[in-house]
């Protein structure tokens, strides 16, 4: 009895294989390409899309795409690189490309610069940004840089001016305080609180000419700097210029959770390339500023920072097809224009100069303020060394300490120091 | 359990001469083979998923294992660094006992509360005891946890409530000295499990023994305390010993509630959550696994305690 239904199961799989695999050609393909990006549904939609294209052009690839959030990333592209399963293509940050070059994931791509990569009308520093001890290792995807989200509508309200590229900390604060003071909106501040936020720190460091990490990954600033950013805040939140603590720590530092899309404070630290987001979530009209400046006439501490590369797996079968795939998505035209600005600003001045005109106004605002920031742009700085996901962590633990009142200005400083200067000397 | 020690004899004392063996392995598996056939699923992933893993885990606690170059040998340099060099360890078994301490008190005394109250004839009794599982179902659930973050957020329904009688409450998710206090609700909340247990050992009470104390004039409070707790007292230990075990081991809320980071200041790191960040966030599985047997370790020291302590307080009917 049970022989009988079992024989008859087989024959009917066997066909059902048989008739699937005729319905899906992917299976049937020569040679298969697996990209792994984070990012939103939007990204992933317009990357579907010249995913299509790519395979409509090269006849017997399939190109398999998945996404997932930031968070569940990492995690999951740990496991499958150490697990031999990494996908071909991976969507890389500034902030691991060393940690997964040293370690070996990732193929060098020099031998097909010139051949299959063609990416020689690409800003240089950003190819450099894509390199780790002088192998290039990712394809940029964009560039962008730090940046303020302002809600330009609440500064209506309260009666002030939108900051401009002059502005100083000192009238930054003073601005925050009104707007918190005007009180058209209930419970509403003028700043979040930005005393945790790494982007800005580095950017308020470069303008005194210090950075977060030296190029041998050690820390690059001292005790007096992290302590005059710590009292810097505390001043600003005793004059409630900016949001409480206990505010500030809903933030989880994304789109979603910032005071600003939160409705609790009138400006927000983010990246430029977010602004489509943030813009997205929120019902008021954004602007994109950038960060206010020590004092007049002090140099910006703003760079142009590869937004996220793609690199090829080491693992990978047909790395001269991972490279080809990696150069279709940065300079193919039409590629270009689904992808539009939403990972920064394309690299390619080709590219840019034909996207130009096809962008909406969201994606305008992003491409002038990245092409724009003039002297306000430094060097790209050398990308993190291992552990500086962690001396973030620490960062925020520090300055929601101080924030919190259970250390001063001076302590936290000294513990911020100490502690990341631990965190790099490990490794 | 007596047919399984009987193969257990006979492998060992067949196994001298072959044939013999042989007939005697047939005659075991004719015997039992459909037994282990049916068990074959759980024995799979017994020795795949639970022991393999565990026994590779205690070998790269040994290690350095970044996840993607090979796992180096260190001896036992990572549990000397959690023993001597290690603060976040330190803030992680600080707020994780604060957790078991707080939690599971008041979630076992709240399951017993409404355990009696349930056992006393309620109309419609299977609706409630379901109605007040869900919770149990529900609440590891990563959707229970976002909804708690909603409610007790700043501006959230809780403190809305609050405001109703001119109470101020903080914001009780991102303020170091309330975060806690958050997760033991949303942990006492899921009372279910040990309810439903609870309502077992109730209905074993014999009645005869309350009818007796209350022909004797004892009080219901004085029923209570000279009859159900003792008699108890056994349902109580073990839902004692599973709550604590589960309560160290908890992470999914801590995890949503905190963004990840077991913030504010650490409040909300639990030791299953700052493991999770050593693995995946920093890559050092070598390290996580030493921190995993740690807490083996720690719980075994618990479940022990308990299990000599018992003799003292749990009585047996026998």
């Amino acid at each position: 009895m049970t022989h009988k239904i079992s024989r008859r199961n087989v024959l009917a799989g066997g066909a059902a294989l048989l008739s699937m695999s005729a319905l899906a050609p992917a299976f049937a393909q020569e040679a298969r390409l697996r990209v792994l990006w984070w990012g939103s549904q939007a990204r992933a939609d317009r990357t579907n899309k010249v995913n299509q294209l790519f395979q409509e052009q090269n006849s017997g690839v399939a190109v398999n795409g998945e996404f997932l959030g930031w968070g569940d990333y990492w995690p999951r592209l740990a496991t499958q690189v150490a697990g031999r399963n990494a996908p071909d293509i991976i969507q890389m940050d500034y902030r691991y490309i060393v940690e997964y070059a040293r370690r070996g994931a990732l193929a060098p791509l020099d031998d097909y610069l010139g051949s299959v990569l063609q990416v020689e009308d690409f800003d240089q520093v950003q190819i450099k940004g894509g390199s780790v001890e002088g192998k290039l290792y990712g394809i940029s995807l964009g560039a962008n840089s730090a940046a303020m989200m302002v809600n330009a509508a609440a500064f209506e309200e309260a009666g002030v001016e939108l900051p401009t590229p002059a502005t100083t900390w000192e009238e930054m604060a003073r601005i925050g305080a009104e707007i918190t003071k005007a009180g058209k909106r209930k419970g509403f501040y003028g700043l979040s609180d930005g005393s945790a936020v790494e982007p800005l720190l580095e950017n308020w460091l470069r303008q005194r000419g210090k950075a977060l990490f030296t190029a041998d990954g050690k820390i690059a600033y001292d005790a007096d700097d992290a302590t005059e950013w710590f009292a810097m805040w505390q001043k600003m939140r005793e004059e409630k210029a900016c949001v409480p603590p206990d505010i500030q720590a809903l933030d989880q530092y994304n789109v979603e959770t910032s005071p600003l899309s939160l409705g609790k404070a009138a400006a927000s630290f983010a990246h430029s390339n977010q602004f489509v987001a943030y813009q997205g979530i929120n019902k008021d009209k954004l602007a994109l500023r950038s960060h206010p400046l020590i004092e007049k006439d002090a140099k910006g501490g703003h760079y142009r920072k590869p937004s996220m590369f793609f690199s090829v797996s080491a693992q990978t079968k047909d790395p001269e097809l991972g490279a080809k795939y990696v150069n279709f998505f940065v300079k193919d035209p039409k590629a270009a224009e689904i992808l539009g600005v939403e990972r920064g600003v394309p690299e390619s001045a080709a590219v840019r100069e034909k996207l130009a005109s096809t962008l909406d106004e969201l994606g305008r605002a992003m491409l002038d303020y990245v092409s724009g920031l003039g002297a306000l742009a430094g060097d790209l700085p050398p990308p993190p060394p291992s552990g500086a996901g962690e001396a973030e962590f620490a960062l925020r633990n520090v300055a929601e300490q101080v924030g919190f009142g259970q250390l001063d200005a001076k302590q936290g400083g000294e513990a911020l120091v100490n502690e990341v200067s631990q965190i790099l000397a490990r490794g | 359990m007596a047919a399984v020690q009987d193969t257990a004899v006979a492998v060992g004392t067949g196994a001298s001469s072959r044939p013999a063996a042989q007939g005697r392995l047939a005659r075991i598996w004719a015997r039992h083979g459909a037994g282990y056939m049916f068990l074959l699923p759980w024995l799979i992933g017994f020795f795949g998923l639970t022991l393999g893993p565990a026994i590779a885990s205690l070998y790269l606690s040994f290690t350095n294992f970044d996840l993607i170059r090979a796992p180096e040998w260190i001896g036992t340099a990572n549990y000397a660094r959690i023993a001597t060099a290690d603060p976040k360890f330190a803030a992680a078994v600080k707020v994780t006992f604060l957790y078991v301490v707080l939690s599971v008190p008041f979630k076992l005394a709240f399951a017993l509360l409404v355990a009696i109250l349930l056992d006393r004839g309620v109309r419609g009794l299977t609706v409630y005891r379901a109605i007040f599982y869900l919770p149990s179902l529900l609440g590891g659930s990563v959707a229970i946890a976002v909804l708690w973050r909603q409610l007790f957020a700043g501006d959230g329904l809780i403190n809305s409530l609050l405001a109703q009688f001119g109470i101020e409450g903080p914001s009780w998710i991102s303020h170091p000295d309330y975060s806690i206090w958050t997760l033991v609700v949303l942990s006492v909340w899921q009372f279910g499990s040990p309810m439903i247990i609870f309502l077992a050992g109730l209905r074993q009470i014999p009645t005869d023994m309350y009818e007796a104390a209350s022909l004797d004039g004892a009080s219901r409070f004085r029923q209570f305390y000279k009859i159900t707790l003792p008699l108890l007292t056994p349902v109580i230990f073990f839902n004692a010993v599973v709550q604590t075990i589960d309560a160290f081991k908890a992470f999914t809320p801590a995890f949503i509630i905190s963004g990840g980071t077991g913030g504010p200041i650490n409040s909300t790191l639990f030791y299953t959550l700052y493991l999770y960040q050593e693995a995946f966030g920093n890559f050092r599985m070598g390290y996580a696994s030493a921190l995993a047997w740690i807490l083996v370790l720690i719980i075994g020291l618990f479940t022990a305690f308990s299990f000599l302590t018992s003799r003292y307080w749990v009585h047996y009917d026998d």
